[in-house]
């Protein structure tokens, strides 16, 4: 169990006791508990209904909490300050059809405070950085699925969130695409940012994440880097280390 | 593009900085109104000029056509005296379905999570989403108007009245829409109570009538619908005309329009139906 350290920064997360029962009686976490460092380039790995999104949904004011509390760097996340640190990439697609790609970016900025000189200045800097400027002003719907996903990524990232939380973003990409993603990420990590990732590709976990949580039924059951891991459950491969640690639990 | 060209690409994408600065939330509320207001704009053929033209028909058909039968109502031109229950019927519409969908659409394509996530307070979202509802309802009306003046050389007789009854018809029917959007399970559910609900409660709330005209028991039933107290305070406001007090026509409309903002904003606050 985490023992916070009070002479020490805030970390980038921390989730005390977090419960979510939903309205059908589904326990989706229990007591779970969390620390994410600041900095840090983090994995959450899982089945399907692991409690993965549940946690991210939490944390990002999407989901009622049942019990339990959320911290970003120190602040609770009922507070207007936690959530602007917070830049979510969601697994599905979730744009706004009426707007372009230019007006995304604009208006997310502007929901997380941004005013318009600096929202638009900032939206122009993530199209030329996506590579998007041919497609500035596409509506979501017309893009394809490669630039729909790295917009979602850019829109993440448009208030600058010191935490970014990435909801398998490379879920049902191609090769290609995937690799370009990992590009993004590890160069916003390089810059300081913290990174959640989630995923269910092990050998991404692996290439990407300095630690990893392994969490299954809304329980966490190991936590420690890809090698810690390994050498953990004596396996040879983090798809080793899952499937002894799944059997276990 | 090389990976290192690439990686010099996105470089600077990253946090610009760790420092506190205070988030209200105003910016966020504003650029919400913003991005509802561009929606209707974006889409004025249907969200304005289709409401615009159907009211006109209206206008046409029953007021100038029926005009050289139906002279007078209460002393005052039949052309001119549907005008005030079109306009009513068409912003509160307006208004409504506004905001049934465009809450239904934000759930649907589940981009209400970007709002839902960003550093709002509740009742700034509910402000940002109603102020659409408020914009398209005006758009229309003040469209309809000086349509009406020109066609039938209606005026305005009590401009504060008329402002006061338009700003809590708005409030109420953009309130409504965004609890509807909120709540509704399919495009049916929206659409349902636009046609089945506000629609025929418009038609018998004397937009076309004076209640007086009606024999018992219809006219005491009118004074149960509360679109009728609505169409009523229009009237006043355009024509200085009305069956009822304008007192107690605006009392009617603020005690029905209050409720429904608190819904939207209770809706906000708990997250119900929002969020799982």
């Amino acid at each position: 169990m985490y023992k916070p350290d009070s002479s020490a920064a805030p970390p980038a997360l921390e989730l005390r006791g977090l419960t979510k029962r939903y309205d059908d009686g589904t326990l989706a976490l229990e007591n779970f508990d969390l620390v994410v460092p600041d900095g840090a380039f983090f994995g959450l790995l899982g089945p399907n209904g692991a409690g993965k999104t549940t946690a991210i949904s939490a944390v990002c004011n999407l989901i009622r909490v049942t019990e339990g509390e959320v911290l970003v760097f120190g602040e609770p996340i009922t507070s207007l300050q936690a959530r602007s640190w917070i830049g979510l990439a969601e697994q599905d697609i979730n744009l706004d059809r009426f707007l372009t790609v230019r007006e995304t970016l604009a208006y997310h900025g502007g929901y997380f405070g941004m005013g318009r000189d600096e929202a638009g200045q900032r939206a122009e800097e993530m199209i030329e950085a996506f590579a998007l400027t041919s497609k500035a002003d596409v509506r979501a719907p017309k893009l394809s699925g490669g630039q729909r996903r790295r917009l979602l990524l850019a829109r993440a990232l448009m208030h600058r969130p010191r935490l970014v939380i990435l909801d398998e973003p490379t879920a049902g990409v191609d090769v290609e695409l995937r690799r370009e993603l990992w590009r993004y990420i590890r160069q916003l990590h390089s810059e300081g940012t913290t990174i959640l990732l989630t995923t269910h590709y092990l050998e991404e976990a692996e290439a990407l994440c300095e630690e990893i949580a392994l969490i299954r039924e809304g329980k966490l059951i190991a936590r420690d880097s890809a090698a810690g891991l390994r050498a953990h459950y004596g396996a040879d491969t983090l798809a080793d280390v899952y499937v002894k640690a799944m059997e276990v639990a | 593009m090389t990976p290192t060209a690439r990686e010099e690409r996105i470089r600077g994408v990253g946090p610009a900085s760790t420092a506190a600065t205070t988030i209200t939330g105003r910016q966020g509320m504003y650029w919400l109104a913003r991005r509802e207001t561009l929606r209707v704009s974006k889409l004025w053929t249907q969200t304005i000029l289709a409401p615009v033209v159907s009211s006109l028909l209206f206008i046409l058909v029953f007021g100038l056509s029926l005009s050289g039968r139906v002279r007078n109502v209460s002393g005052v031109p039949y052309d001119q005296f549907i005008v005030p229950g079109l306009i009513a019927m068409a912003m509160v519409q307006a208004a409504f379905t506004n905001n049934a969908s465009t809450l239904f659409q934000a759930r649907f394509d589940r981009y209400i999570n970007d709002i839902l996530s960003s550093p709002m307070h509740p009742w700034q979202m509910t402000i940002g989403f109603v102020i659409g509802g408020v914009y398209r309802g005006l758009l229309i009306g003040v469209g309809l108007l000086v349509l009406s003046v020109i066609l039938t050389g209606i005026s305005i007789t009590h401009p504060a009245a008329l402002i006061a009854v338009v700003a809590l018809c708005l409030l109420l029917f953009a309130s409504f829409g965004t609890v509807v959007g909120v709540y509704a399970q399919s495009w049916d559910s929206t659409s349902f109570i636009a046609t089945i609900v506000i629609m025929p409660l418009a038609f018998v709330g004397g937009t076309f009538y004076s209640v007086s005209l009606l024999a018992s028991p219809w006219e005491e039933l009118t004074h149960v619908n509360p679109i009728f107290y609505m169409v009523q305070a229009m009237r006043f406001g355009l024509l200085g005309e009305s069956d009822v007090s304008i007192w107690l026509s605006l009392g009617v409309t603020a005690a029905l329009a209050i409720p429904a903002y608190l819904w939207a904003q209770w809706l906000f606050t708990t997250g119900r139906k929002l969020k799982a």
